[in-house]
């Protein structure tokens, strides 16, 4: 999933500024999960600024909503025939939904309320970690299903760099050494042997130097 | 009990394992400070949500309570951590805004329960620093 964290408020206290009517709109998918822009999360930061516009005497109207994905057209259609009635949105979406919810609505300001952090999963209740980086260039088959892009400081294909202690990272030793971890689930799996070959550098050029990338499925297209 | 104290607004959320005869209880203050006190049983401190904090302190609360059961006597094990937790994740967040956090408080009551929470609460008004209106409890 994608994950974020809300902005400081102050930063968006001054993006708000300009509009007396603002539209507070949550998703409900990947920044739900990660407490940062759901429901719940809706709630807070819309009554937070409305305290904070009672308390510096400025005029501000808001309404909350949270959608079930910011980034889906089906979903985005909810908001035809209600955000004509707002001055701006206040998104609390990753950037990927932010810029599809301006692309439908391209005449009204949709202003980012979080930042977007990175691709990762949910590690346990109220811990986020990076295991993707989206490279474009999938090789978890060959180290165990840990990627050795994301999980390891000095991201090496071929490893491990001998800096780890007692299988935790010599670059940061919060952080367990992906290569430690590589190895024990390899050797679990009696697929040692995999270590035997020597891996190209990854093929950067997947996800870097052309742009944004894009997927196309014509099987899923109308 | 200090004129002051008595005049702000206050909101009290609490953990009903603390006084099984809460309801009771808690009608004797009701009725003594009317609208300036609003109570909110909790079936567990854990319950409790940041938002639950916001919403009191925009409907004009000056000062906002969580009082949950001793440590380590919560019948759900872990309801009076997580309390502890959420109440200081809503301080930094009226912080933020310019409230003062010192006007959100927890208190976990002492040993042994039961305790009466029209006198819990008695004694927290007392003791309660003397703030003033929040500046949302004036406007």
């Amino acid at each position: 999933m994608i994950t974020a964290e809300r902005k400081p408020l102050d930063e968006i206290i001054a993006m708000i500024s300009p509009y007396k009517k603002v539209l507070v709109a949550g998703c409900g998918s990947c920044v739900a999960e990660c407490v940062a822009g759901g429901e719940k999360e809706v709630g807070l930061l819309a009554s937070a600024l409305r305290m904070d516009a009672r308390m510096t005497t400025r005029e501000l109207e808001t309404r909350e909503i949270t959608l079930e994905r910011q980034c889906v057209y089906e979903f985005i259609d909810q908001l035809t025939g209600l955000i004509d009635q707002y001055d701006a949105v206040l998104s609390l979406a990753c950037g990927a939904g932010v810029q599809a919810v301006a692309e439908v609505f391209p005449n009204i300001p949709i202003l980012p309320a979080l930042n977007t952090s990175f691709l990762g999963q949910t590690k346990e209740a109220g811990l986020w970690l990076e295991n993707c980086r989206g490279c474009g260039d999938c090789r978890l088959h060959l180290f165990a299903d840990i990627c050795p892009v994301t999980r390891c400081a000095k991201q090496i294909f071929n490893g491990p760099c001998g800096g780890s202690q007692e299988g935790q990272c010599e670059v940061n030793p919060d952080t367990p050494c992906a290569w430690d971890l590589i190895i024990t689930r390899l050797e679990e799996r009696g697929q040692l042997d995999l270590l035997e070959e020597v891996y190209a550098p990854a093929d950067w050029s997947k996800k870097q130097g052309a742009g944004p990338r894009k997927i196309i499925r014509e099987d899923q297209q109308n | 009990m200090n004129k002051e104290k008595i005049e702000l607004t206050v909101a009290v959320f609490f953990c009903q394992q603390l006084d099984p005869d809460q309801d009771g209880n808690r009608r004797v203050i009701e009725k003594e400070l009317g609208p300036r006190i609003k109570f909110f049983p909790l079936p567990c401190s854990g319950r409790i949500e940041p938002l639950h904090f916001l919403r009191a302190f925009e409907s004009g609360a000056d000062l906002v309570f969580l009082i949950t059961c001793p440590e380590k006597a919560c019948r759900y094990q872990q309801g009076n951590v997580r309390a502890g937790k959420r109440i200081a994740y809503a301080q930094k967040l009226i912080e933020e805004i310019g409230l003062d956090p010192e006007r959100l408080k927890l208190i976990m009551a002492s040993p042994p329960l039961p305790k009466r929470i029209d006198l819990l609460t008695r004694d927290l008004l007392a003791e309660a620093p003397i703030k003033g209106h929040s500046l949302l409890g004036r406007l």
